[in-house]
């Protein structure tokens, strides 16, 4: 990741359809001026967790910003009910969640709530481009089990332990790019 | 046994969107992104005086004492600023935020109150609210560096 200001990289926000889930106004203001000024256009923005439902279940949606809510991670809870939903194709889409504090626990939530990635507070415009165009790019699997619904969590791909000549997955031992 | 899984890649539209003829060049985009937080400066450093003041009131109710209701609503109040202060390109009072949530974090699941950790930590608050564009750059990172060690010694007990 890692854009530089003076690259001449275009990308079109236009067309890309935003929720935003944010409680507080200057919050919700943040992000709304952040990519207001990338360029995006269609931006639901929800101030509760219904509201953020009510969208889902109505608009399709390319890019969800959601913030964890602090103490009562209800933001976490909403991206759970999300992958859970069954609403296609919204389950599926990208989730980029945002948080104040991150202690070690919230960080777990996050990758387990099925979010794409988190983003720590505070958001500058530079790190949210970076996010944006990391979690578009086409590929990753898409995991659902009993106990998860998300993106697959496993990014290292490393070598069959000592004494293991057979994974169990078809691409253990095969390097992956990225 | 591990219960059976349905590993799959679905189709996400967002790439082939953003690549879309048209938009902005990169450059463009974060300058105007910048311009617009810009604008939230005023009503940013006006809500993070509200947040001083009301800190300072859960300080003094505190009394010296671990109080649970109170360090909640502390924890809650400081968690509820953070990135406020980087609108204003205020990294600094943002740094301090998160170490006084640290703290904060720590007492609450912990059942301890560290009067004096609190303290210093509101009292940089006001010192970099008011100080806002005419610090020193080497003292401001010597004192954060302060805060910090106070946050991680409250947490090694």
């Amino acid at each position: 990741m890692g854009f530089s200001t003076d690259s001449r990289a275009r990308f079109n926000l236009a067309q890309v359809s935003v929720l935003l889930l944010e409680e507080t106004s200057l919050g919700m203001s943040i992000l709304v001026q952040i990519l207001n000024g990338f360029g995006a256009r269609k931006i639901h923005r929800c101030d509760t967790v219904e509201k953020a439902e009510k969208v889902v279940q109505e608009t399709d949606l390319d890019l969800l910003i959601i913030d964890a809510m602090g103490r009562s991670g209800a933001g976490y809870d909403f991206v759970r009910w999300l992958r859970r939903s069954g609403i296609r194709p919204n389950c599926y889409v990208p989730v980029i969640l945002t948080a104040a504090h991150t202690p070690a626990s919230a960080i777990a939530r996050a990758r387990d709530c099925g979010a794409h990635i988190l983003m720590a507070k505070p958001l500058t415009p530079r790190a949210m481009l970076d996010r944006i165009v990391w979690v578009a790019r086409a590929g990753r699997r898409f995991v659902e089990c009993d106990s998860y619904a998300g993106p697959d969590r496993r990014f290292k791909v490393s070598d069959l332990p000592a004494g293991v000549a057979v994974g169990r997955r078809r691409e253990d031992g095969v390097s992956v790019p990225g | 046994m591990s219960d059976s899984a349905r590993i799959h890649t679905p189709d996400i539209p967002l790439g082939r969107l953003i690549r879309m003829p048209g938009g902005k060049n990169v450059g463009q985009a974060l300058d105007d992104a910048e311009k617009g937080l810009q604008s939230l400066r005023g009503e940013s450093m006006k809500e993070l005086q509200r947040v001083l003041e009301k800190a300072g009131d859960y300080y003094s109710r505190a009394e010296g004492k671990f109080n649970p209701l109170l360090v909640n609503a502390f924890y809650d109040l400081i968690n509820g600023a953070i990135g406020l202060p980087t609108v204003g390109k205020d990294r600094a009072i943002d740094s301090m935020l998160v170490s006084l949530a640290d703290l904060l974090d720590y007492y609450r699941t912990s059942g301890e109150w560290g009067d004096k950790s609190v303290q210093v930590h509101l009292s940089t608050f006001q010192l970099l609210l008011r100080t806002e564009g005419a610090r020193d750059p080497e003292g401001t990172a010597a004192i954060l560096s302060g805060l910090q060690k106070v946050s991680r010694k409250a947490a090694r007990g």
